[in-house]
């Protein structure tokens, strides 16, 4: 049987939660690499995996899939083994978490990736910053989070829908959040510290997928390191593995 | 089987999705009606129903439900008798339908209800007109729509995926499409002038879906006639 090829960039947040799935399911894929920042999506090779140019997508022997949540449903239904928590096969316990995860795209997704994207990561892209429309976007942000912890993490709930354990919709929701780590200390603790519980989610989830949780974070706090002690890589010079640099305050 | 509540505003594409599913396969339910433009929505008692607030959300039994997507996949397969081809059991077909719904919330959805709005019927909701927004909103639908063509309606497809019946893809995105209709004719005929095939496939949606299609959207049609003062019974019955 072929293996399962999944085309990722770890530096995006769903590319995140399809390898920590598959890890964490012990489904034997091929990782490969498609480099956003060298803007490898948009080479021909991978426009014939993925005509839309996006990451995460997989190919499963002939079959080509993209869009991560269509990913990670099609990869619990396929593979044998999988915990019956990541995608209940109860009929209303499924349509719960699909109402999470098809709300994700315009709220959550929609505030949390423009946020970071606005205020960090344009000139990785060469695209300018705009802190006009990162400020929109955290509103969207705040609103989304306010509302996963009055809806979904309720009384003291360990999971979202206060379930036991996590699904597909706690993994692609907290990579989502993982994002943020890439924002000013202060931002992030300004964003995040109100909402205790969201915290406490987010580290029941690490606690649960680990040690894949922090094995396929590693990039994206590798990435936040350089970004923070080396503030002139954010105008667009292409981030460089190596020790930390302190910049003189003349360049 | 409990009695199925249906919480929709059918000036909401979404909304308009679900009813038709549920008329086109016999399923039982009662309409409650939500008034958005008079901010029902907000009701405290609605609430109680949905938190987010939205339309259109469901109440079977002890599950409430929100988010349209949602809604289809668990009608789907929670009634009997609903045939195949609305969300296929074969799974490669159904990642595929899944991959498209999940699709559309950033783009056609983001493109076309944000183009419409900012257009059109911001006022009536006691928001400005945004033009500028607009602009940016017909940059997606645009790109959404050359995608919709190239990518899932191949050749000479009836439907997405060039299935030769509709999926509740085919039904949620045609029912995002016909908010256009509220647009002016010159508008309609910029947006749609370079597809072609979205035109045939819109019109292949409304002949397996009529006479349901048609009853369903009859306010949309109402509510276009009263924007632009045209009280042509034709320009009602004959669609983009």
């Amino acid at each position: 049987m072929m293996k399962l090829k999944v085309y990722t960039d770890r530096m995006s947040q769903p590319s995140r939660a399809i390898i920590i799935f598959c890890k964490m399911n012990r489904i034997d894929f091929e990782e490969v690499r498609i480099d956003l920042a060298k803007a490898q999506q948009r080479s021909p090779e991978f426009q014939e995996i993925n005509p839309m140019r996006q990451v995460p997508a997989i190919v499963d022997g002939r079959f080509k899939l993209f869009e991560s949540h269509a990913i990670l449903r099609y990869l619990v239904c396929t593979f044998p083994g999988v915990p019956d928590n990541w995608y209940p096969a109860d009929v209303s316990n499924r349509a719960r978490i699909e109402a999470i995860l098809d709300w994700h795209h315009s709220n959550l997704r929609r505030g949390s990736a423009s946020l970071v994207f606005n205020s960090v990561l344009a000139p990785k892209f060469g695209l300018p910053l705009n802190l006009e429309a990162a400020k929109e976007a955290e509103k969207i942000l705040d609103s989304s989070i306010s509302k996963i912890e009055g809806i979904w993490l309720k009384g003291n709930s360990k999971f979202l829908l206060g379930n036991f354990q996590p699904s597909i919709a706690d993994l692609s929701l907290v990579c989502e959040i993982m994002q943020l780590e890439l924002l000013d200390k202060k931002d992030r603790e300004r964003i995040l510290n109100p909402h205790k519980k969201i915290l406490q989610w987010i580290e029941n989830v690490k606690v649960a997928t680990n040690p894949h949780f922090e094995e396929v974070h590693a990039v994206l706090y590798k990435v936040r390191a350089k970004l923070h002690s080396n503030p002139s890589s954010i105008s667009g010079e292409s981030i460089k593995s190596g020790p930390k640099v302190k910049l003189s305050p003349k360049l | 089987m409990a009695e199925l509540k249906v919480y929709a505003d059918r000036m909401s594409q979404p909304s308009r999705a679900i009813i038709m599913f549920c008329k086109m396969n016999k399923i039982d339910f009662e309409e409650v009606k939500v008034h958005l433009a008079t901010g029902q929505h907000r009701n405290p008692e609605y609430r109680e129903i949905n938190p987010m607030q939205q339309v259109p959300a469901i109440v079977h039994g002890s599950l409430k439900l929100f988010e349209s997507h949602a809604i289809l996949r668990y009608l789907a397969c929670a009634f009997q008798g609903v045939p195949d081809h609305w969300y296929p059991s074969d799974l490669s077909n159904r990642a595929l339908i899944d991959a498209i719904l999940d699709w559309h919330h950033s783009n056609l959805r983001r493109g076309a209800a944000a183009l419409v709005f900012d257009t059109i019927l911001a006022p009536i909701f006691g928001r400005p007109l945004n033009p500028q927004a607009a602009e940016e909103a017909e940059k997606i639908l645009d790109s959404s729509l050359s995608k919709i063509e190239s990518l899932w309606l191949p050749g000479n497809a009836k439907f997405l995926l060039g299935n030769a019946q509709p999926s509740i893809a085919d039904l949620s995105f045609v029912c995002e499409i016909m908010q256009l209709e509220l647009l002016e004719e010159k508008h309609r005929e910029r947006i749609f002038g370079p597809h072609k095939k979205i035109l045939h496939w819109i019109e292949n949606v409304k002949a397996a879906t009529n006479p349901n299609f048609e009853e369903v959207h009859a306010m949309l049609y109402k509510t276009k006639e009263k924007i632009h003062g045209k009280m042509s019974d034709d320009a009602m019955k004959s669609g983009p």
